[in-house]
């Protein structure tokens, strides 16, 4: 029997090997590439177009919107589409814990988030000449964020079908919903009282007023309540997905 | 001696209906199993149920002597998974879908690479090992497949229809991969519609229907219990209109298949039939092309056991048949 310290080492090695190959296997599919890759862009520009904003104003909008959109894009297209190839059930039989194979899910859609919103990062710093206000707060924070949405991405992607078709659309629409009621596109600081209590209720303003912190250098709200909220619902998310897991491994998913 | 796997009382409900019904059966170590059932009796669903991919109402399953649903670990650590469908990863190369293979069940860098050629070798793969799987034929990925689930050295091997829909060739290859790997010690489980193919496999099968185990036994024990469905096959010169219908009225006679050219005519007692047949062929102007006496096949079994017709003309069901075709259920347990 191994001791913990060598089991913990031993689950992280599965981890990395999950992820491993689901960035080799995925990153390059066309799923991928418009919804966790091209989707964030569009929304931004989308909304930033003939609209007046600082330089830094809209790097911190695009970081915002790339963590969100980008890591919360792998669970629902990955998991239904190895459920419906069958490669699901290799790990789902493989000699890991549940808890190893979602957070190799998790790094999974997490590890691209980073990529992208570092490429987001590089481009303001560089093309737009923005100054980061805390650099290794907008590192932490795209890192905190990209897990915590890459978890909430994996609701999604437990539910048991084997369409992913049948995940996308209930997954797009309460992103979609999240991105409104947040504020990303119109700042806490000018929203109405009520129109800011449902925006307490998405994470995304969470993540909008961290990226604020670390590029502008001011937010709206308190810098360890948006980390501390941040990482408690990335540890929330993980819950439904095991019971949906569970659920599946009873209804033959 | 331990058992591979030990099933007591399992039982799965998916909603009110019931596809697995309080079943039990063991696998000694070291054996080739067959698991045969037409569609739905619920073959792959006790399948899974054992690889820990479905999670059972009722029931005990241990596999090498672990309890599935308390110490899953150790078990899948030693068991190796094949399923229907070739679940190889269509991206990646030969060699990297072994390579993920092998790390998920840690092994050594040098094991893995080690165990990866020798069995691309032996699976007739080492040329392709940096092509895609996406250009693989089905019987390529079947074998990719199969060496996945076996790169860890399993003790227990599940295989899931392992040869259905492959050329001549690739199903000669996996049949002798699997003999091969029983012969190393390997305990396989397999699920099967290849009934002849268990025959020649298997040293023994359960043949599960409507979600009970109706006969576990070996091919050859089961024949011999059914008897009653050992046949006369009859060849013709001549196929007039009615043949079938007069043969049926032979006696002793339960059923008549037509199977080519030939007639199988089932009964109790071969050898007393043939002097009616030459009589009947005398008398019906009928030229004899061959005539054969049939033990019972394995197939014939399966059909008897699981409640389907061996032929199309069924002449007299006697309730001796019956008896003997419900005799073998509950089998060996």
């Amino acid at each position: 029997m191994k001791n913990f310290p060598a089991r913990i080492l031993d689950e992280l090695a599965q981890v990395w090997t999950v992820t491993l190959k689901d960035i080799k296997v995925y990153y390059l599919r066309p799923g991928m590439i418009m919804f966790g890759f091209m989707m964030p862009f569009f929304m931004f520009f989308s909304f930033s177009v003939r609209r007046e904003m600082a330089a830094g104003e809209g790097l911190s909008r695009l970081l915002a919107l790339t963590i969100f959109f980008t890591a919360a894009a792998a669970g629902p297209f990955i998991i239904p589409t190895e459920r419906r190839m069958g490669t699901y059930d290799r790990l789902l039989a493989a000699p890991m814990s549940l808890i190893t194979l979602l957070l190799g899910k998790i790094s999974v859609g997490a590890f691209f988030a980073i990529i992208v919103s570092s490429i987001a990062a590089v481009f303001g710093i560089i093309f737009l000449d923005t100054n980061i206000a805390h650099p290794l707060l907008m590192i932490a924070g795209i890192i905190i964020g990209s897990f915590t949405f890459s978890t909430m991405g994996l609701i999604f992607g437990s539910i048991p079908t084997r369409n992913p078709g049948d995940v996308q659309m209930p997954s797009t629409l309460i992103r979609w919903v999240l991105l409104f009621i947040s504020g990303v596109f119109v700042p806490l600081a000018d929203m109405s009282t009520v129109a800011r209590g449902f925006s307490y209720i998405s994470p995304l303003t969470y993540a909008q007023d961290l990226m604020n912190h670390a590029v502008l250098g001011m937010g709206e709200l308190n810098l360890w309540l948006d980390l501390g909220i941040l990482f408690l619902s990335g540890l929330l998310f993980l819950l439904p997905s095991i019971k949906l897991h569970k659920r599946g491994r009873v209804l033959g998913y | 001696m331990t058992n591979a796997i030990e099933v007591k009382n399992l039982s799965k409900y998916y909603g009110k209906f019931l596809a697995v019904d309080d079943i039990d059966f063991t696998v000694e170590k070291g054996e080739i199993f067959g698991f045969l059932g037409p569609n739905g009796a619920g073959k792959t669903t006790t399948q899974r149920m054992l690889t820990s991919l479905l999670t059972p109402s009722e029931g005990l399953i241990r596999i090498l002597g672990y309890d599935l649903a308390h110490d899953a670990q150790p078990a899948k650590r030693q068991v190796g998974l094949v399923p229907e469908e070739s679940n190889v990863y269509t991206e990646l190369t030969a060699w990297d879908n072994l390579m993920f293979t092998g790390r998920l069940y840690r092994m050594s860098k040098s094991n893995r690479i080690t165990r990866a050629e020798e069995l691309l070798k032996i699976f007739g793969l080492w040329e392709k090992k940096d092509v895609k799987a996406e250009n693989f034929s089905k019987g390529m990925k079947r074998r990719l497949s199969i060496a996945m689930a076996i790169i860890h050295k399993p003790a227990l091997l599940f295989l899931d229809e392992p040869t259905p829909g492959l050329d001549a060739q690739s199903a000669r290859a996996i049949q002798t991969i699997i003999r091969q790997l029983s012969a190393e010690g390997t305990t396989i489980f397999m699920t099967t519609h290849q009934i002849e193919e268990a025959n020649q496999l298997c040293d023994r099968v359960a043949i599960i229907n409507h979600g009970k185990i109706a006969a576990i036994d070996t091919p050859e024990k089961l024949k011999q219990t059914f008897q009653q469905v050992q046949s006369v096959e009859i060849a013709f010169m001549q196929s007039p209109e009615g043949l079938k219908e007069k043969l049926a009225t032979l006696p002793e006679v339960s059923t008549v298949v037509k199977i080519g050219d030939k007639w199988r005519l089932y009964n109790d007692s071969p050898p007393a039939l043939l002097p009616h047949l030459v009589e009947f062929a005398e008398k019906e102007n009928l030229n004899i092309l061959s005539l054969n006496t049939l033990a019972p096949s394995l197939e014939d079994v399966f059909l008897q056991i699981t409640g389907q017709q061996v032929g199309t003309v069924k002449a007299v069901p006697t309730s001796q048949n019956k008896k003997a075709g419900m005799r073998r259920k509950g089998g060996k347990r």
